[in-house]
């Protein structure tokens, strides 16, 4: 082949001259093409590719590409636990699995997994290879299971089994402070008692992580928001004493049995303050099972329900009659034994077999719980001041305590009350309107504690693991109802209805106790009362030299002979008192 | 004085001189990509705690060197010395058979002072040589030329296929193709020559398919090749002998191998194992979309969710962090190194530098492509550099020493110019 093109190079004259080779393969334009077009189109499909993989599909890839390098994942972090006064635990997180199975994964028959499993599940093998046969994958097996339990199933080496870590809420006091504490669902969301309102404290700070994932499956740390790994330690402490709510909670249990009552609760409240040492309903539940009770249990009625309190509310009557200058401590009042206010008939529970017991001074009334007496001592009151007197009490607002569904007490309508004469001597003994035990309770406290109305709460703070309190509510505010000279007087006048015979059920020798029973006439929802249902009552202060303590029984409709707040509540009362004497560590009164 | 400053000029000048007919070009085109390789790798050992992407660039300025120096050679020097070089390569392949140590399933690998070395690399250039010289003064239009080319080849492909380093092997076949090409072959030989592989394929797809093809290449055979009526039949015999042995070396074939050359076409049938390469790439190069996620900032480069990415995948790591408009930019730069290679192919003074320069081609073209392809998923994974960029000193030398020759053909091309 020629080369028109190609001048022959003169050879530099010394040096050998190269041997010159024509050059056949100069390509022919043809063949030359080829070569350019098989270059051209396959680097043109790889930039084609390209452009598939990095703008028709890039969304799609990108999407795919996140996907597997982001982790969202919500961190084992566990409920704060809830502790009692003392540092007993009375919530708390543990881990627990769940069992899932994909027969469809399973290296052996269903029929020889459910044989295996049987044994680590306590399951019956039928019932188990029923449950696998259900469908190919993912069938829940097993929840709650125990890290034994879990390394059982582990240990059997299995494929197709899938155990599934979460936290559990353990309540290890069981139904001991359920009525308190409450419980959480299986969405750790609380459902009941403090668990429910407190959510917010007991909740540490949740928050969805975003991490980073490698390719080999390590998590990167570049997301993880600051202080993760050192979330705090604090606890939810109640006031709650463990001590004494268990002894309430026996003792309230076998009462409410023996009289086959309805129900019954146990406060026991610093008066100072309004913390509750122990708080206790009957029936209740045991927050580890919560499914397996009636959804009424959950409430704590005690807070919530409301009642007549009966002459438990005497010496109420008698501060605010006190404070209002209507009476003097010295004063006696007229009983008859029997008297009829418009139509009504009010008589002293006791008017049959004693009749009237004429002038009765302030102790005497209480003593002997005389309704007639009562009547007499309010009616020396304008209905319109103790009217007022009884809202200034906050009877119809709802006492702000941690605990769902506090109930606000009834009381009748100005008007009415103005106006119609008996409902101011119903009043007077505690009928006609009602309350929560836990309102009568914050009552008593205010005349325990000097005339002051104190806020009723179980939660003392978050404390950290060396019990500092890092937390306290501020939201427990004081309000002055009656004065301290008042409520000296009426202090005193409960001490003797201690020490009166009919006290006797309630007295603890070497201390000086004041308190007040009361029996009432449970309404009737068509009007009147019902002669055979009872609530009946009994609540302590102690040491009365200075009181620190109100411990009140509320027993609903006992069943039986001798149905008094003095018989059925008082001794329950004494029981719980001496174990709270114990507990607390108080000194004897000086004689 | 001025006599002195006149002989140090002059001798600037003849220094000078000795290059003053490369192709610049070329050579800028090759340093670039070479420069851009190492920032690549760094940006993926970025995270991984590793430093060594320097070594890159330091072995591409040994290259360089090694270039120029070669460059300033007449290159038809080696035409006396191509058995000798020929024989070299295929000493060097029976010593790394025997004493060679294994890394990724290919005992490919000679540990000489220190440095690991990779003889196959430096195999490619020693039959491009090798080929050139035979070519040189016999062009491949005759068929007794063709096998004598073929015949020789054969030895250190064989050596190669055993290791088995299957990638090499394939750039063997792609370098003797294109030099066979370049030497005035019949295209229809060519097509004869691949006919036994696609036969072999097709037989394993379908047999149908498989007749056809056997029946296209009779046809070609009948009209192209002398002796028809013998000749004809024994390509035929030799489609169906391929067909038949193809099945036996597939069942021969190590899993991982197998999974090499077919998982491309659907990588999602193994995710986890084989096909995790190929979907982890595709997912990086496309996550790049059109401007990339910025040096240095690819999410799955820096994750490092593709393995050996620095070597073979460094491609999915120009995807994804500079996008398509950076990918298409380096397969330019690559299209433009073609571009000159046949420039100077075409313009080398005498058959055996055209055929080195063509040889040089076939062997950065096919590696091109089917690294490329391989990462954006046209391609199977055959274990091939991308190169100047991938990281890997011998590939790295070979490549240098291959734009050597390139160079040294195209300093000592016919000048246009009288002076």
């Amino acid at each position: 082949m020629s080369n028109p093109d190609f001048p022959a190079t003169p050879s530099p004259p010394d040096a050998p001259a190269p041997p010159f080779t024509p050059r056949p393969y100069r390509l022919q334009p043809r063949r030359l093409w080829i070569v350019w077009g098989l270059l051209a189109a396959s680097l043109a499909g790889l930039g084609f590719n390209l452009y598939r993989l990095q703008i028709l599909r890039a969304p799609d890839l990108m999407e795919q590409a996140r996907n597997q390098q982001m982790t969202y994942m919500r961190p084992y972090i566990p409920r704060r636990e809830i502790v009692d006064r003392a540092g007993n635990i009375l919530a708390t997180d543990r881990l627990v699995y769940t069992l899932y199975a994909h027969p469809n994964q399973f290296p052996v028959s269903r029929e020889a997994m459910a044989q295996q499993l049987a044994r680590p599940l306590t399951q019956d093998a039928e019932a188990l290879l029923k449950t696998l046969k259900v469908r190919d994958s993912g069938i829940p097996l097993a929840a709650n299971l125990s890290e034994e339990t879990a390394d059982q199933i582990r240990a059997l080496k299995l494929n197709g089994l899938e155990l599934i870590r979460q936290y559990s809420r353990l309540y290890p006091q069981q139904e001991l402070v359920s009525d308190v504490v409450g419980y959480v669902d299986l969405d750790h969301k609380g459902q009941a008692g403090l668990e429910y309102t407190q959510e917010k404290a007991l909740e540490r700070n949740l928050r969805t992580l975003q991490m980073s994932r490698a390719g080999n499956g390590a998590l990167m740390p570049d997301h993880i928001p600051s202080g993760l790994l050192g979330f705090d330690d604090q606890r939810l402490q109640l006031t709650v004493d463990m001590r004494l709510q268990r002894v309430a909670r026996s003792l309230l249990k076998q009462q409410v049995e023996t009289y086959k009552a309805k129900r019954g609760a146990v406060l026991v409240m610093n008066v100072n303050d309004g913390a509750l040492l122990a708080l206790a309903c009957e029936p209740t539940f045991d927050p580890n099972e919560y499914s397996k009770f009636d959804l009424t249990l959950f409430k704590n009625w005690a807070v919530t329900d409301l009642y007549e309190p009966g002459s438990t509310f005497k010496p109420i009557n008698m501060a605010i009659a006190l404070e209002a200058g209507a009476i003097q401590s010295d004063d006696t009042f007229y009983d008859a034994g029997k008297i009829e206010i418009d139509t009504w008939e009010i008589a002293n529970h006791d008017y049959e077999s004693v009749g009237g017991r004429g002038d009765l001074n302030l102790g005497e009334i209480l003593s002997y719980s005389s309704n007639v007496a009562m009547v007499d001592l309010v009616q020396q009151m304008d209905p319109k001041v103790y009217y007022e007197a009884l809202k200034n009490l906050d009877l119809t607002v709802a006492p702000a305590i941690e605990l769902p569904g506090a109930a606000a007490g009834q009381l009748k309508s100005a008007e009415q009350f103005i106006h119609s004469p008996v409902e101011a001597a119903t009043t007077a003994f505690g009928q006609g309107f009602s309350l929560t035990p836990l309102k009568l309770a914050q009552l008593q406290a205010a005349i325990a504690n000097g005339g002051l109305l104190v806020t009723p709460h179980l939660v003392r703070g978050l404390v950290d693991a060396e019990n500092t309190l890092v937390w306290e509510p501020t939201d427990h505010p004081v309000k002055r109802v009656f004065s301290p000279a008042t409520t000296e007087v009426v202090l005193d006048k409960m001490a003797a209805v201690i020490d009166a015979p009919s006290g006797q059920s309630a007295r603890i020798s070497g201390y000086r106790l004041g308190g007040k029973s009361g029996t009432a006439e449970k309404a009737s929802p068509d009007g009147g009362y019902f002669s055979d249902r009872k609530i009946v009552s009994f609540f302590t202060i102690l040491p009365l030299e200075s009181p620190q303590y109100l411990v009140l029984v509320v027993i609903d409709e006992p069943q039986g002979e001798d149905l008094f707040g003095s018989t059925v509540a008082a001794p329950l009362v004494k029981s719980i008192t001496e174990a709270l004497i114990a507990i607390e560590g108080l000194p004897p009164s000086s004689p | 004085m001025l006599q002195r400053s006149y002989t140090e000029k002059s001798q600037w000048r003849q220094w000078w001189l000795g290059w003053q007919n490369l192709d610049f070009f070329l050579l800028a085109l090759v340093v670039g990509l070479t420069i851009f390789g190492g920032v690549m790798i760094h940006s993926i050992e970025l995270r991984q705690g590793i430093t060594d992407w320097w070594q890159h660039w330091l072995v591409g300025l040994i290259g360089l060197v090694i270039t120029l120096a070669i460059s300033q050679f007449q290159y038809e020097f080696l035409l006396q010395w191509h058995w000798p070089i020929y024989a070299l390569m295929n000493v060097t392949l029976v010593v790394v058979m025997l004493a060679g140590h294994t890394a990724n399933g290919a005992q490919s690998w000679l540990t000489i002072g220190g440095f690991n070395v990779q003889p196959s690399e430096f195999a490619k250039v020693g039959l491009i040589i090798t080929l050139a010289a035979l070519l040189h003064d016999r062009p491949a239009t005759t068929l007794d030329s063709v096998f004598r080319v073929l015949a020789i080849t054969m030895v250190p492909w064989i050596l190669i296929f055993v290791q088995p380093d299957l990638g090499t092997a394939l750039v063997f076949g792609a370098i003797t193709l294109g030099m066979l090409y370049w030497a005035n072959v019949k295209p229809a030989w060519l097509l004869l020559l691949v006919s036994p592989m696609v036969a072999a394929v097709l037989y394993g797809i379908s047999l149908p398919a498989c007749g056809i093809w056997t029946a296209l290449v009779c046809a070609i055979a009948w009209f192209t090749l002398p002796l028809r009526q013998i000749s004809t039949p024994i390509v035929v015999a030799i489609n169906w002998a391929a067909a038949f042995l193809g099945q036996v070396f597939w069942g021969l074939l190590k899993d991982y191998q197998k999974d090499r050359l077919i998982l491309f076409l659907n990588p999602e049938k193994d995710p986890l194992g084989g096909g995790y390469h190929l979907i982890q790439s595709r997912i990086a190069i496309g996550a790049g979309e059109l401007w990339g996620e910025g040096l240095f900032n690819g999410t799955q480069t820096q994750l490092d969710f593709i393995p050996e990415q620095h070597t073979d995948f460094i491609f999915s790591a120009v995807g994804e962090e500079l996008g398509f408009i950076g990918s298409i930019i380096v397969i330019f730069a690559f299209w433009l190194i073609c571009l000159r290679l046949i420039v100077i192919a075409q313009n080398a003074k005498d058959n055996f530098g055209s055929l080195l320069a063509v040889g040089v081609l076939s062997m950065i073209a096919f590696q091109v492509f089917v690294n490329i392809g391989m990462t954006v998923g046209v391609s199977p994974i055959t274990g091939l550099p991308l190169p100047w960029i991938s990281y890997g000193r011998s590939a790295l030398l070979t490549n240098f020493l291959a734009l050597g020759l390139v160079e040294s053909v195209a300093n000592h091309r016919p000048r246009m110019h009288f002076r």
